[in-house]
C-alpha cells in the first residue's frame, strides 16, 4: 500500500539516508528500530515532506511521487492522506485539546463544525481524554498530550499514521499509559509506520520489523525473527546493548 | 510665575484641545492598521530570503530605523509628490497634508512592527508549522492559523509599546504645518492668544494620561490572552 | 518642484558640517543618561525607600511625555522665565548670548535617563537572585557585590537595549531643531532657504543621520561582541 524506493537524504556533506527502500502492506504495523544518528526519524519525516529527499520514489495506493521533484499539490496530497505523531507532541500551543484535533477536521476536512466537534470528543474519549478537553497543551502532562497528538492523527482517518519517537520525550512515567493508546490504534487495523526504542513494544505490536543503521536498512523480518534470531551482526550487537536498558526502563 | 501660567485660562484650554484628538487618533489608527499588515508582509518577506528584495528590505528597514521620523516625514512630503509625478505623470500635490503624514507613519511603522513580527515569527518553533503541515494545512492555512495567533500573543507586549511610541510621535506632525492634530492646535492656540504654556501644558497632560492608560490596557489584553497558564 | 543634485551637494555640506553638534548632543546625552539611568535603576533595584517609588512614578509618568512636548514646554519656560533666575543668580549675560542648547541637553537627559533605567532595570532584573547571595556568601558587600558580580553580568544584557536607546537618541537629537538649534537637519536645510527647494536638504539630513547612526551602532555592536565573550564560553 504505501511503498518507498531508493530514497536518499543528506544534510550537507552528511550522507543520512542511503538507498533506503520500504514497504507497508494495508493494515500492517512496521516498527523501525536502529541506534540514533542512524537515520530512521529522518525517513519517517522525508515521507510526510518534512524533509525533502534527494532522491527516492513514494507509492501511496495508486499515486506514484517523486520525493525529490513532488509538487505542492502532490505533497499536500500525501500529507491529506497520511497523519504524523511528533516525539515532541507538535499540539497547537494555542488551542484546547479539543480544538487540536477539530483543526485537521475543520480546516482540512472542511466537515461542519458540530460535526468534528463530535468526533473530536469521541477520539478524545477513546484516548481516554474527555475531561481534558479543554484543556491547553501547558496545561497537560507530557503523556497526555502525546495522547492528544494520537488522537489528532486518528481523527482524521488517514490511510497510514506515521509515528515519530512518540514515547522518548515522555517522563517513564508516562510511558504505558502511551503505548497503550497506540496498541489500541494498532487494534483498529490502521496502517502504521512506528520509530521506536521501545523493544518489548515493537515486539508485540509489529507485523514486521526494520533494522536501520548508518542510514540503511539493516535487517527487516518478523519481531519474532529479528529479536530471537537476528542474522546480521550489526543487528545482534544492537538489541545486546539496548534491551537489558529497555527493561530496566520497564 | 503667575503671570505666565494662568489655571483658569489652562481649563478653558482644556475643551478647545481635546477635539482635535481626533485628529492624533486617526493618525495613529491608520499607521497602526496599514502598518501592521505591511509590517506582516516585511516580515513574511525577509523570513523567506528572496534574493535582492531580501536586500531591499534590509535597506529600507535599516534606514527607517537610523533616520529621524521628522525627516522621513519631510522626504515623504516633499519627495512623494516628484515621484509620483515622474513615473504616473499624476499630480498629487493637492492631497491633504494629513495623507503624507499617515504615508510616512505606515512606512515607518512597516519596519519597526517588520522587525518585532519577524523575530516573534522565528520565535514559534518550527514543530508548531510542522504539526501544520502534518494534518494537511496547506503554507497558508499553518501561516494564518498556527503560526499568527501565536505570533500575536508573543508580540501583545512590544505592540503596546510600539503603539504607545506612535501615539508619542504624532507629537512631531505640526511642525509640517496645516495639521490640527492636539500639538498643532496648542501652537495655533499659542500663536493666537500670545499665550501658549497652558495649551503645551494641557498636551502634555494628554499625552501622560492616555500613555498610561494604553499601557494598562496592553498589561490586562497580555494577561487575558495567555494561554500558557501554568 | 524638480530635484537639483547642486542643491543636493550643498545641503550633504551643510549637514556634513553641523554633523559634530549632533555627535556632541548623542555622545553627551548618552553618556549622562546612561550615568543617571543606572542610578534610577540600581535605586529601584535595591528598593530604597520612598526614593524609589518616587522613582517609578517619576519614570512611568514621564515615559508618558513625548520629547518634543517637553522640549517645547522647556524652551517656553527658559525663554519667559530667564531674566529673573538670571537676576537671581546674578548673572550678566542676556537670553541671545545664551545658548538654547542647554535646554535640549536638559529635555534629552531626561527623557533617556528615564527609557535608559528601563532597559537597564530590565536587565538587572534578568540576573537571577543566586548571584547577589553567591556574592554575600563569599562575603561581599553589597556595593561590591553590584561592582564586581551583578555589573559584569549586566553589561552584556543590557547592552542590545542599550543599543536601540542610543539610536533613538541620535534621532531624538533631531528634535532640538524645532527650538532653533542647528544639527544635521538645520544644517542641511540652511542651502534651501536660497532655492525654495526644501526635498534635496530633507534628503541629505536622512543620509548623513543614516550613515551617523549606522557608524555608531556598528561601533556599539563590537562592544557588543566583546562583553558576551565569556557568556560564549559557557556556551
Amino acid at each position: 500500500m504505501i511503498e518507498i524506493t531508493h530514497l536518499k537524504k543528506s544534510f550537507g556533506k552528511q550522507e543520512v539516508l542511503k538507498d533506503v527502500s520500504f514497504k507497508i502492506q494495508k493494515g500492517q504495523v512496521v516498527t523501525i528500530l536502529g541506534p540514533s544518528g542512524s537515520g530512521k526519524t529522518t525517513f519517517l519525516r522525508c515521507i510526510n515532506f518534512l524533509e525533502r529527499a534527494e532522491e527516492g520514489e513514494l507509492r501511496i495506493g495508486d499515486t506514484r511521487i517523486n520525493l525529490r521533484k513532488a509538487s505542492r499539490k502532490e505533497i499536500l496530497n500525501v500529507r491529506r492522506r497520511t497523519a504524523f505523531v511528533f516525539q515532541n507532541y507538535g499540539l497547537f500551543y494555542h488551542k484546547t485539546a479539543l480544538q487540536n484535533v477539530m483543526e485537521g477536521l475543520v480546516v482540512v476536512q472542511k466537515i461542519p463544525k458540530d460535526e468534528a466537534r463530535k468526533r473530536a470528543e469521541a477520539a478524545l474519549e477513546w484516548v481516554g481524554l474527555s475531561n481534558r478537553k479543554d484543556f491547553y497543551p501547558s496545561q497537560l502532562s507530557g503523556g497526555q498530550q502525546q495522547r492528544v497528538g494520537i488522537a489528532r492523527a486518528v481523527a482524521l482517518n488517514p490511510e497510514v499514521i506515521l509515528f515519530d519517537e512518540p514515547t522518548s520525550a515522555l517522563d517513564p512515567e508516562w510511558v504505558g499509559e502511551t503505548l497503550d493508546v497506540i496498541k489500541k490504534v494498532a487494534k483498529k487495523g490502521i496502517t502504521m509506520i512506528i520509530v521506536t526504542h521501545e523493544m518489548s513494544f515493537a515486539e508485540e505490536v509489529s507485523d514486521k520489523v526494520v533494522f536501520m543503521d548508518g542510514g540503511s536498512v539493516v535487517e527487516e523480518g518478523t519481531p519474532k525473527e529479528i529479536f530471537t534470531n537476528p542474522k546480521e551482526e550489526r543487528t545482534k550487537k544492537f538489541l545486546a546493548r539496548i534491551i537489558p536498558q529497555d527493561m530496566y526502563y520497564i | 510665575m503667575g503671570k505666565y501660567f494662568d489655571f483658569e485660562r489652562f481649563i478653558d484650554t482644556i475643551p478647545k484641545i481635546i477635539p482635535q484628538l481626533s485628529v492624533t487618533f486617526s493618525i495613529v489608527l491608520v499607521s497602526m492598521i496599514v502598518g501592521t499588515v505591511l509590517a506582516i508582509a516585511v516580515a513574511v518577506l525577509r523570513i523567506q530570503r528572496i534574493p535582492v528584495l531580501h536586500q531591499i528590505l534590509g535597506i529600507y528597514i535599516s534606514f527607517m530605523r537610523g533616520t529621524p521620523l521628522l525627516v522621513q516625514m519631510m522626504v515623504v512630503y516633499y519627495g512623494l509628490p516628484l515621484l509620483v509625478q515622474g513615473l504616473f505623470g499624476i499630480n498629487i500635490n493637492t492631497w491633504s497634508t494629513i495623507i503624507f503624514v499617515d504615508i510616512a507613519f505606515i512606512l515607518n511603522e512597516g519596519a519597526f512592527l517588520g522587525e518585532i513580527f519577524r523575530s516573534a515569527i522565528l520565535s514559534i518553533p518550527p514543530i508548531q508549522s510542522e504539526a501544520g503541515y502534518s494534518i494537511g494545512m496547506t503554507r497558508l492555512q499553518t501561516f494564518t492559523r498556527i503560526v499568527l495567533p501565536q505570533t500575536i500573543r508573543i508580540i501583545i507586549p512590544s505592540y503596546g509599546v510600539d503603539l504607545i511610541g506612535v501615539f508619542q510621535n504624532t507629537s512631531l506632525v505640526f511642525t509640517i504645518g496645516g495639521v490640527l492634530d492636539i500639538m498643532g492646535k496648542a501652537k495655533t492656540l499659542g500663536t493666537a492668544t500670545g499665550h501658549a504654556l497652558e495649551a503645551y501644558l494641557v498636551v502634555a497632560l494628554i499625552f501622560i494620561i492616555l500613555s498610561l492608560i494604553l499601557r494598562f490596557l496592553f498589561f490586562l489584553i497580555n494577561q487575558k490572552l495567555q494561554y500558557e497558564r501554568r | 518642484m524638480s530635484f537639483s543634485s547642486e542643491n543636493f551637494f550643498d545641503s550633504l555640506q551643510g549637514a556634513i558640517a553641523y554633523l559634530p553638534v549632533t555627535f556632541k548632543l548623542t555622545i553627551y546625552t548618552f553618556v549622562i543618561s546612561l550615568f543617571i539611568g543606572g542610578t534610577i535603576a540600581i535605586i529601584r533595584n535595591y528598593k530604597v525607600p520612598m526614593i524609589s517609588q518616587f522613582l517609578a512614578w517619576f519614570v512611568t509618568i514621564y515615559n508618558g511625555l513625548p520629547l518634543m512636548v517637553a522640549l517645547v514646554i522647556y524652551n517656553l519656560l527658559f525663554m519667559t522665565n530667564y531674566d529673573n533666575v538670571a537676576r537671581f543668580f546674578h548673572i550678566s549675560k542676556t537670553i541671545s548670548e545664551i545658548n538654547p542648547v542647554i535646554v535640549g541637553y536638559f529635555s534629552l537627559i531626561l527623557s533617556s535617563s528615564c527609557s535608559y533605567s528601563e532597559t537597564i532595570r530590565g536587565a538587572l532584573q534578568s540576573i537571577e537572585q543566586v548571584q547577589y547571595e553567591a556574592g554575600y556568601a563569599i562575603g561581599l558587600s553589597k556595593l561590591q557585590t553590584l561592582y564586581r558580580i551583578i555589573l559584569p553580568q549586566l553589561v552584556p544584557v543590557a547592552i542590545p537595549g542599550l543599543i536601540n536607546n542610543l539610536v533613538g537618541t541620535i534621532k531624538g537629537t533631531n528634535l532640538v531643531s524645532a527650538i532653533g538649534i542647528l544639527e544635521i537637519m538645520g544644517g542641511a536645510l540652511t542651502p534651501c532657504a536660497l532655492s525654495y527647494s526644501y526635498l534635496e536638504g530633507y534628503l541629505a539630513a536622512a543620509l548623513v543621520y543614516w550613515l551617523f547612526s549606522f557608524v555608531l551602532e556598528t561601533l556599539a555592536k563590537q562592544i557588543e561582541v566583546r562583553s558576551t565573550k565569556f557568556r560564549r564560553q559557557i556556551v
